[in-house]
């Protein structure tokens, strides 16, 4: 044992929760000042959360922060993706996992409704083709509901 | 090949040897030759505690110059203990140790080392603002001296810099070759220059109060 | 597959619903770090994108990077960009062999000319003419120079085809060298690791099929997007670093705690790579989250920067016996210098005696 192990050295853990507080706030002001523009002028924001310099810790304590709100919808597409409305009006977290059920994308929408609920029009007129097929053939063979996505 | 390539390859090869073969060559030089002998008989007997004294006691300041030198004396000390914690007890640089001489003992938290090299460089500041402005330093400064603190105050510098790369926002690879050729000049210089009192201080000193011990003059 | 059909006509064939491609392409965006107002000009650009043709050219390399590539389990996002594009010719995966395989080359090359896509993986070896590695009797170099002739940009993929990796370790003995090294007149783009992150070498190619240009490459060739970051700045091991608190062995109470890697070997603070942000196996882990420190894979050389487990702090040679001899040389001139200046003291006390 050398004497310096005698030296009373302490080393503190970060305060991680103050840390993740002070790294929170300002995206915490960006949603303030897009929901503000949304409300005037109908401009809506996209931030992506993982391109922010944020520790796993520092989203959690943001989005514990938005909490949940009344509206939550679930994608299936290419993986599970929710689309969840979080406890202010009008701000919407969207995490995206592919197969392997990993987020490969999450990010904070202030919109009055994400662009990705609303149903497309490529895919509505191969929808419309698919049923005018069915009806065409009397609905006899295969089953009414199947989704044609992955 | 890269600058930390060359850093850490070729250069810190070279300057470690210039560096050894400089050190060694002056110890052995020095010590291997002693001086003229004494042609008198010895007034004293007691060579070895009249050596260890002369190291002890030459380590204050002389009593009657007390107050005059307390400001060089004090900050000296400071300045040496500070670089002594953050050039040893650094865990980076205790790990070039391990690798150079294959020991290793425990090193201080980071913050410690950062404030170390701080109060190093300030002190370092002072001095040499001290050593270009006041008159008898002026007299007594040579080309040596200001080579010496040049190649003692970039060191810390550029080893912040590496520490702090990401908020000055550049490379730290760039940052820690600058840093370790840095130390290669300083190595290569250290036996040519005034820095070598770091192996011959305590050595000189100890030769001194032999000497004194000889003569029969109390240092 | 019909060649004109587009990224978007295909993903819909195959199943993918309009909001699966908008989840794909906001994806995408975020993994090649363009901020969230691109995904339109994104989506835009993949919906048009033409299937291109890519010509794969495997020289000395173990095929890890094809592996990597082609391990990846369906569907994500990987294999639904590497399953577009038209891959007229790579020798490990193709089903025609010998003359047939050659043909599809030069079928490849000539019908889309000035438009095809090279990726190599692999060095090339110049010595001796580069008779180390030939395919259907042709050198590697004589391929490569051959292959890229027509071609609109070429991939470096994995650190042996961006900087010559593990062929052209010391002694090199076949003289391996980078396709940079030989090709001076077409874009390059590096995309080193070893292997490289799959998602890595599919956002290189989406972004060349959505903008139809090359990525912003920093000095060393790759992709700013993605080599732009060290690990050692993206490492959650970083604050232990921060505080001093090092891992000395494997198995220390240290190195259970999780603390830093530094002091045994680890290349992070000068490793450039997505591997802190993107991790391995869809994102389960990376290297210095399994424990050992960063190898340094997607930099030039990183075979020859000394030892894997010795800390950036330390020379890239054996310091214990150059220092000894140095030494002895120092104690040699000491005694030396001391013995003439004796003998030149004692010339002058003759003197002053006489
Ligand atoms: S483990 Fe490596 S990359 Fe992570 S902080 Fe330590 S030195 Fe940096
Ligand atoms: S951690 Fe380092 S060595 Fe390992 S894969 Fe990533 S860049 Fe390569």
């Amino acid at each position: 044992m050398s004497s310096l192990d005698a030296i009373g050295v302490r080393v503190e853990g970060p305060d991680l929760k103050a840390l993740a507080r002070r790294n929170a706030e300002p995206i915490l002001h960006e949603i303030r000042h897009a929901l503000a523009r949304l409300l005037e002028s109908g401009e809506e924001t996209v931030i992506d959360l993982r391109g922010l310099p944020l520790s796993d810790f520092d989203q959690d304590f943001l989005v514990g922060e938005l909490g949940v709100g009344e509206l939550e919808c679930r994608l299936d597409a290419l993986g599970k993706s929710v689309i969840q409305e979080t406890a202010y009006h009008g701000v919407w977290l969207v995490t995206h996992f592919n197969a392997g059920e990993q987020i490969i994308g999450r990010f904070v929408e202030v919109t009055f409704v994400p662009a990705i609920l609303k149903s497309d029009p490529i895919d509505i007129r191969s929808d419309l083709d698919r049923l005018t097929e069915r009806l065409a053939a009397g609905l006899e063979e295969g089953s009414a509901g199947e989704v044609d996505s992955q | 090949m890269s600058l930390l390539d060359f850093a850490r390859g070729p250069a810190l090869e070279w300057s470690l040897i210039i560096f050894v073969i400089g050190v060694v060559w002056r110890l052995a030089g020095t010590f291997l030759f002693k001086g003229q002998k004494y042609l008198s008989k010895p007034k004293g007997t007691k060579f070895v505690s009249a050596g260890l004294m002369a190291i002890a006691n030459k380590s204050f300041p002389p009593h009657e110059l007390e107050k005059r030198i307390t400001f060089q004396h004090y900050t000296g000390y400071l300045f040496h203990i500070m670089l002594f914690i953050v050039v040893f007890l650094f865990e980076p640089h205790i790990a070039f140790f391990d690798w150079a001489l294959g020991i290793s003992w425990p090193g201080l938290p980071t913050n410690v080392i950062t404030f170390s090299s701080a109060v190093t460089v300030i002190i370092l500041i002072a001095l040499g603002i001290r050593r270009a402005t006041d008159p008898v330093m002026k007299k007594l400064t040579t080309i040596d001296d200001w080579i010496s603190w040049f190649l003692t105050i970039t060191p810390f510098i550029t080893g912040m810099m590496a520490f702090a790369h990401q908020n000055i926002g550049v490379r730290y690879e760039d940052l820690l070759a600058l840093h370790i050729l840095n130390v290669c000049l300083l190595l290569i210089w250290i036996p040519f220059g005034k820095l070598m009192h770091m192996f011959l201080l305590f050595p000189g000193r100890y030769q001194m109060g032999e000497k004194f011990e000889y003569r029969g003059v109390k240092a | 597959m019909p060649s004109n059909m587009t990224l978007g006509e295909r993903l819909r064939k195959q199943g993918v619903s309009r909001r699966g491609f908008l989840k794909f392409c906001a994806a995408t965006a975020s993994m090649m770090a363009l901020p969230p107002t691109a995904v339109s000009a994104l989506a835009a650009g993949l919906e048009k994108a033409r299937r291109p043709s890519v010509i794969w050219l495997s020289f000395q390399e173990c095929t890890g990077c094809a592996e990597a590539i082609t391990r990846s389990e369906a569907p994500t996002l990987e294999n639904l960009i590497f399953d577009y594009i038209s891959l007229d010719y790579q020798h490990t995966i193709m089903a025609a062999s010998g003359d047939a395989a050659e043909a599809a080359r030069e079928k490849a090359m000539h019908e889309n000319e000035g438009k095809y896509i090279v990726i190599v993986d692999g060095a090339i070896p110049l010595k001796d003419d580069g008779i180390y590695s030939t395919i259907a009797g042709m050198t590697n170099l004589q391929i490569l120079k051959d292959t890229v002739k027509h071609a609109a940009a070429v991939i470096s993929l994995g650190t042996c085809a961006a900087y010559g990796g593990i062929p052209k370790a010391s002694p090199n003995p076949t003289g391996a060298a980078a396709v940079s090294e030989i090709i001076k007149d077409k874009p390059i783009i590096n995309v080193p690791g070893c292997p490289p992150i799959p998602v890595v070498i599919t956002g290189v190619i989406a972004q060349y099929l959505a903008f139809g240009k090359l990525p912003e490459l920093d000095a060393l060739g790759r992709p700013k997007a993605f080599y732009g970051q060290n690990i050692h700045d993206r490492c959650y091991r970083r604050p232990f670093y921060e505080r001093g608190l090092f891992a000395e062995t494997f198995d220390d109470e240290g190195a259970k705690a999780g603390w830093c890697l530094w002091k045994l070997g680890c290349k992070g603070p000068i490793t450039y790579n997505a591997c802190a942000v993107t991790k391995w196996n869809y994102g389960t882990s990376f290297p210095i989250q399994a424990g050992h420190g960063c190898i340094g894979c997607s930099e030039p050389d990183f075979w020859d920067k000394g030892g894997f487990y010795e800390p950036l702090s330390a020379g890239t040679f054996s310091a214990g016996g150059r220092l000894a001899a140095a030494a002895a040389v120092g104690v040699a001139v000491g005694v030396g210098s001391a013995v003439l200046a004796r003998n030149s003291q004692k010339a002058l006390h003759h003197k002053e005696g006489a």
